[in-house]
């Protein structure tokens, strides 16, 4: 990002832009590169393989459909990021996806997640706990309201920076600031119940 | 910042990489808060790894296929296949159209069939009753057809006696 914001400040955005429209060309190698981390971000946000799935698709078409549109003012992980944040939101809005998650509340199973924990050379009780603190996290993430959730998963899962949030988000960065610590401030509590 | 320990929302703010150089001083010098963060950026991180897991378990199981090939390519192909082919079908009409066969020499034979076959057609179309109608124009007897049904009648009348005697 820092280094794309050099070139934009060089004059030298043209040739940066060219190489991420040849880039945004090929779909299979967009697919192939960018496909795992925003599978990622969008299974977490709506917590259901299949719409996941098919909004991960159709996140891929429309990126490639709309890239003569695309600016080159951010990566282009951030702009797909974008999209599927957008693709989220509609998904979430639909009457049938409403009906889904009332019907399904527990679709996700917290404990087979915290199952995965892996935690070699930790005692069995120890470890024990370790599960029921990620449990108490994974329920206390998806119980955020869904804005706030995906700007938990961008940070903490993703890894992204607070102004990369704001920029494919929509939003400013004190309000990216504002949901995050309202993220870990029901964390913090999850693990304090666990306590 | 709190005289002894750092507040919840300012070990947020460390955790979220805002540091001020005396959160930093402060967290060097505090075992509790430095614990307290500590124990907060594990959690996290074992999120992190749980939520990366689950979500490679998952991709694994899906049947990706590209979204190019199934959508939008075959319009694109479409028009292309149009455009293509269409100059090649004009082309071969106008070719057909110049290079019409001309029609063939009807063969001696044939030609003596078909005027008989035409002769008959003619005889048939210049009688003035068919064949099937004709005993219909005799209902009407004249003085000669008289004289020949007397004939007939008595000379069968004679069989008649004949045969009885």
């Amino acid at each position: 990002m820092e280094a794309l914001e050099q070139f934009i400040h060089a004059g030298q955005l043209s040739p940066v832009r060219d190489r991420m429209i040849a880039e945004l060309e090929d779909i299979s190698t967009l697919c192939a590169t960018y496909r795992s981390r925003i599978y990622r971000y969008v299974l977490l946000s709506l917590r259901d393989p299949d719409l996941a799935e098919t909004v991960t698709q159709d996140c891929f078409l429309r990126a490639h459909k709309a890239r003569s549109e695309f600016r080159g003012d951010c990566s282009i992980s951030t702009w797909l990021t974008r999209i599927a944040t957008n693709l989220v939101r509609d998904a979430v809005r639909s009457r049938k996806f409403q009906f889904w998650k009332k019907a399904n509340a527990t679709a996700v199973d917290a404990g087979d997640i915290a199952g995965r924990l892996r935690a070699p050379g930790v005692s069995p009780e120890r470890t024990m706990v370790l599960r029921e603190e990620l449990k108490a996290v994974w329920d206390s993430v998806a119980a955020l309201p869904d804005k706030q959730r995906s700007v938990f998963i961008l940070r903490f899962v993703e890894e992204m920076e607070i102004a990369e949030i704001a920029s494919a988000m929509h939003l400013h960065v004190g309000t990216v600031k504002s949901h995050l610590h309202r993220g870990l401030a029901s964390v913090r509590k999850a693990m304090e119940q666990k306590k | 910042m709190n005289e002894d320990h750092l507040s919840a929302f300012e070990q947020e703010e460390y955790i979220l990489g805002e540091q001020t150089p005396e959160m930093a001083r402060h967290l060097g010098n505090c075992a509790a808060c430095r614990a307290a963060v500590s124990r907060m950026e594990d959690r996290l991180a074992a999120f992190r790894s749980a939520a990366v897991d689950w979500s490679e378990a998952n991709a694994s199981t899906r049947s990706w296929h590209m979204p190019s090939s199934t959508r939008f390519l075959p319009f694109t192909v479409m028009r292309w296949a149009v455009a293509g082919v269409l100059p090649v079908i004009l082309m071969v009409l106008a070719l057909l159209a110049f290079h019409a066969p001309a029609p063939r020499p009807a063969s001696s034979q044939a030609s003596i069939s078909d005027d008989a076959l035409l002769e008959q057609v003619d005889d048939q179309v210049s009688v003035s009753v068919p064949s099937s109608m004709e005993s219909l124009t005799h209902l009407v007897s004249t003085e000669d057809d008289r004289a020949r049904l007397g004939s007939r009648q008595s000379e069968s009348g004679s069989k008649a006696l004949v045969e009885s005697n």
